[in-house]
């Protein structure tokens, strides 16, 4: 059951794109009250996910033991109302599910699998939604939030405050241009990181019924 | 002063029996524990022994609906584990617990895992025809190949760190396949779950009571220290007691509206209605010989024996009225010689039942050979209560009202005709009809429904992942070993019959016994292998030195195998193992077995040779209940004939020809409407219509006289037969399908029965 817990973090930690080493963690990017910070309040409000939204992404897998990454795209839609749904294309087919009931794997055939509904995994769960929506009230319970700007260019970090998540998710960090999310990226470490890079989003996507069946519950 | 000692005799032995161990409510017990399918055995024991001890428990906090009530669930565990009546209680999706056996695994997967690995890539290299000393550098690729591909797979993030220490991949290839055996909880949003299993059988008073209170207490423990938390929970143990009350109920209830309906027709029948209490002893006396004979033939009685036996007075208090109703030729008859009068009817009907009612003695399934039993040690008991009963009162005279023979226009030719033309629509019914009968035998149609506990587990048992599109199955052996091998081919089989889905058992876990016994050959054929697997990694990308760890374990294995007795392997695998998942297999005889979990429904059932079988146990066991109703159904033909034949034996054929044709006219008659209104019967119909066959057998016998002389007949038999009609009509109503099915059958029978002995001699002429 520890799979699908670890999974849904390293998954979810694939919205933003900053390179570990780069990632605004120092002190003096320590934001107090980011829901109510002027400078970051209206980058919260574009990115919080209140329209529905279609993107392609590529993942990258870093792992310590191997010399390259392993690289995998697909699609992510994100419906407001129901969450959010990885869609694997290469190199093999399958869909992730993340929402307020937790995480659920489907393969083509439309076999599902749901993550376990122990308390850690539903902390773990419940605080990653949280990032995905940019919930700030929520995040701040379960993260120290992050920020940096520089021009354009944001890029934001939630470092855990609960050892556990610390344990299994790392930082994450997402980061783009304006009102638009660019990358996410977990990183436990410089050898052990997930990014993830999300091109092409069309917002206001309206979604048919048999696509919204399919990619999400 | 017979009678007395004989009911003496009778109360003291009843007296001394211990009702809860003689009288069981476990459906289950309506199986024959020697079942020939050692499969059926084995599910009955799963489901008596290890199944029905599981109970279930899930909390919810509606303040908080997505957050299960972790802390509540924890605080229950402990007031459970209190309990002596619970053996074990765990919260599921215990995280500490779970990782404590991925360790264990771990620690041992050379032992556990390694064997089949190794077993399964020679038997794939095998296939490929080639030279026997490239293995080495075959199974190094081999197993880089699927390291690379594993870090494509969702699962690869979370178990990268387990993959740099197992790149063979042993324990994640565990944890992937085991998916469907980890499971349970996953469906359980706000819910918190705990699982128990109770220490005695949930069927016998110490599982319920006890297991209540416990409960019960441990609730109260739980609500004062979480006020919000709501808890819902099953188990077999309430279902048994559910339905223990729920028959006891329908007991109370149906013999009272029995009584009352029984009383309301004595009333129009009978001229001094106090009289009838006469009839108590002779029933009584049936009941007590009935209940103490077969307490004393079987070790064990289903309490539904009791239900349907309870219907012997129907019967036994035919005799009663017979001779109590029966006026005197002279009014100084003595008893003796009026008995002697109705000896013949009486013997030739009591007898003929009993011959049938024996023939029950030879069924598979025990609780028609106890009902077999049951009446007919009642009906001779009956018959001889009354007997001798009677010969105590000075004037044993029962006086009814004779209402006269429906007649009124028995000149007229017009209703000659019409009651012909009735009784040809009723021979074509009894014709027809029977064939457009559906029979259904469904096992849970011996249970007591109970709409409100079922929707309550299925809710419950939801949340446990349970209900679900997949099958359960059972694979056994006569050791683990053999166990394990027919469930590596029980795995092949539904690896070739769904190639995409999944397969868990906790079996998997354990290596065949051949494999382990090959390890050490193997594991010395691979002395190439570090090296060919060092550079098939660097070839698929991966930096082989991250894995020395891997390397040095491996190494020190090939140096020093793993020996031993495989039942070794199989105990430390079982001394591991706790909770839920012990009950995925069982280590110990003498039936040893694994539970597979199957994501897709069940179909077609396993072939024999692979020795499982499908653990949807009631349903799986309809088919055995389609063969004892073809067992009974031969047997009460059988028994019919040989009614009918010693009918012959006694009356001449014209006489014995209108005693035989009044039963069986009847009961093909109501099976013939049944058909035609397209009722489904089940076993139980059948034996209502047995039933019912030998009550309107006894009407025919005991109007034989009548109808040869053109006369009404006895008033007892009218009387006789309406209380039967009303009390079976009664049980018609009963919520206990077996009980409707037997009450509704009979009722049927005896009232066209009846109608025949009162309209037959009016439709003949005169001569």
């Amino acid at each position: 059951m520890r799979v699908f817990t670890r999974v849904l973090l390293l998954f979810l930690a694939t919205l933003g794109c900053a390179r570990a080493q780069d990632l605004p963690t120092g002190p003096e990017y320590l934001l107090k009250d980011p829901a109510h910070d002027p400078a970051w309040a209206d980058l919260f409000a574009q990115l919080a996910p209140n329209r529905a939204r279609q993107s392609q992404f590529e993942e990258r897998r870093y792992f310590p033991f191997r010399k390259t990454p392993v690289v995998l795209k697909g699609e992510i839609r994100i419906v407001p109302a129901r969450g959010l749904s990885l869609r694997y294309l290469e190199p093999e087919h399958r869909i992730l599910i993340v929402d307020a009931r937790g995480l659920l794997m489907r393969d083509d055939e439309g076999r599902e699998r749901a993550a376990p509904a122990d308390s850690r995994a539903q902390a773990i769960t419940s605080a990653l939604v949280s990032v995905l929506r940019f919930d700030l009230p929520a995040l701040e319970k379960s993260f120290a939030v992050h920020g940096r700007r520089d021009g354009a260019a944001w890029t934001l970090a939630f470092v855990p405050l609960e050892p556990t998540l610390s344990e299994f998710v790392g930082v994450l960090a997402v980061s783009g241009q304006n009102g638009r999310l660019d990358r996410i990226e977990m990183v436990k470490s410089p050898t052990q990181r997930i990014e993830i890079t999300i091109t092409g989003t069309r917002e206001n996507v309206i979604f048919p019924g048999d696509v919204l069946e399919r990619f999400f519950r | 002063m017979g009678l007395l000692a004989f009911a003496a005799g009778c109360a003291i032995w009843l007296g001394r029996l211990d009702f809860r161990q003689k009288i069981s409510t476990n459906v289950l017990d309506l199986i024959p524990a020697g079942e020939q399918a050692p499969e059926l055995a084995l599910i009955r024991g799963f489901a008596n022994d290890v199944q029905a001890k599981v109970m279930l428990f899930a909390l919810d906090d509606p303040s908080a609906p997505n957050v299960p009530p972790a802390a509540a669930a924890k605080r229950l565990v402990e007031e459970l584990r209190k309990s002596p009546a619970f053996a074990e209680a765990v919260v599921m999706g215990d995280t500490a617990a779970q990782d404590a056996l991925g360790r264990q695994i771990y620690e041992h997967r050379f032992e556990l895992l390694l064997p089949s690995w190794l077993g399964k890539h020679e038997r794939e290299f095998a296939a490929t025809g080639q030279a026997r000393e490239k293995f080495p550098a075959w199974l190094a690729e081999r197993s880089a190949a699927e390291l690379e591909a594993f870090l494509s797979r969702p699962e690869a993030a979370a178990m990268q760190g387990l993959a740099e220490r197992d790149p063979l991949l042993l324990v994640p290839g565990l944890a992937l396949r085991s998916q469907g055996l980890t499971a349970p909880g996953a469906t359980a949003g706000g819910n918190a779950l705990v699982w128990a299993r109770i220490t005695v059988s949930p069927l016998s008073e110490e599982g319920q009571g006890p297991v209540f209170a416990a409960v019960d207490a441990a609730f109260a423990t739980v609500r004062a220290a979480f006020p919000g938390v709501h808890v819902r929970w099953t188990g077999i143990n309430r279902f048994a007691a559910a339905s223990r009350a729920r028959i006891e109920s329908e007991l109370r209830l149906l013999n009272l509206a029995s009584l009352v309906a029984v009383l309301g027709v004595s009333c129009i029948f009978v001229r001094r209605i106090y009289k009838i209490l006469h009839l108590v002893p002779v029933i009584g006396l049936s009941l007590l010989g009935a209940w103490t004979l077969s307490t004393l033939v079987f070790e064990r009685l289903h309490i539904l024996v009791f239900v349907i036996g309870s219907l012997l007075a129907g019967v036994a208090i035919d005799y009663g009225f017979y001779i109590y109703m029966q006026p005197s030729e002279r009014p100084d008859e003595p008893y003796a010689h009026k008995l002697r009068r109705l000896l013949k009817p009486l013997l030739a009907s009591c007898l003929t039942t009993v011959i049938g009612f024996s023939l029950l003695l030879f069924s598979e399934l025990p609780l028609i050979r106890q009902i077999g039993l049951f009446v007919g040690a009642g009906l001779l008991c009956a018959l001889g209560a009354a007997m001798l009963y009677f010969a105590q009162l000075e004037r044993p005279m029962l006086e009814g009202r004779q209402f006269g023979r429906l007649d009124a226009g028995r000149n007229h030719p017009s209703v000659r005709k019409a009651l012909r033309g009735l009784f040809v629509v009723a021979l074509l019914v009894a014709l027809i009809g029977p064939w457009l009968l559906h029979w259904r035998d469904d096992i849970r149609q011996l249970d007591v429904p109970s709409a409100d506990l079922r929707a309550n587990e299925a809710a419950v048992r939801a949340l446990f992942g349970e209900g679900s599109n997949g099958a359960i199955y059972l694979t056994q052996g006569k050791s683990v070993g053999e166990a394990r091998e027919h469930l590596e081919d029980f795995t092949a089989y539904q690896a070739k019959l769904n190639p995409k889905g999944s397969t868990a058992s906790l079996g998997l876990l354990l290596p065949t016994e051949s494999d382990w016994q090959a390890m050490p050959a193997r594991l010395r054929e691979l002395g190439s292998f570090d090296h060919d697997f060092r550079a098939a990694l660097e070839n698929h990308g991966f930096v082989a030195d991250s894995f020395l760890p891997f390397f040095t374990a491996f190494e020190k294995l090939r140096s020093h195998p793993s020996g031993g007795e495989y039942s070794g392997v199989a105990k430390m695998l079982e001394g591991m193992l706790a909770g839920p998942l012990a009950l995925l297999g069982n280590f110990h005889g003498p039936a040893f077995w694994f539970l597979t979990v199957v994501e897709q429904p069940a179909g077609a059932p396993v072939p024999a040779e692979f020795h499982t079988v499908e653990v949807s146990q009631l349903e799986s066991l309809n088919g055995l209940f389609t063969r004892y109703r073809w067992s009974a159904l031969r047997l009460s033909l059988i028994g019919l004939g040989l009614v009918i034949a010693s009918v012959f034996a006694i009356y001449p054929p014209r006489r014995g020809i209108r005693i035989a044709l009044i039963p069986a006219g009847s009961c093909f008659f109501v099976f013939g409407l049944l058909g035609l209104a397209g009722q489904t019967l089940n076993l139980f119909n059948l034996l209502g219509a047995f039933l019912g066959v030998c009550l309107s057998h006894n009407y025919a016998i005991f109007s034989s006289d009548n109808a040869t002389a053109h006369t009404a007949p006895p008033v007892s038999i009218r009387l006789s037969a309406l209380c039967t009609a009303a009390s079976f009509g009664v049980l018609g109503f009963s919520r206990i399908p077996v009980i409707h099915a037997l009450g509704m059958t009979v009722a049927l029978i005896v009232v066209t029965a009846l109608l025949a002995v009162e309209l037959e001699p009016l439709a003949r002429r005169r001569r």
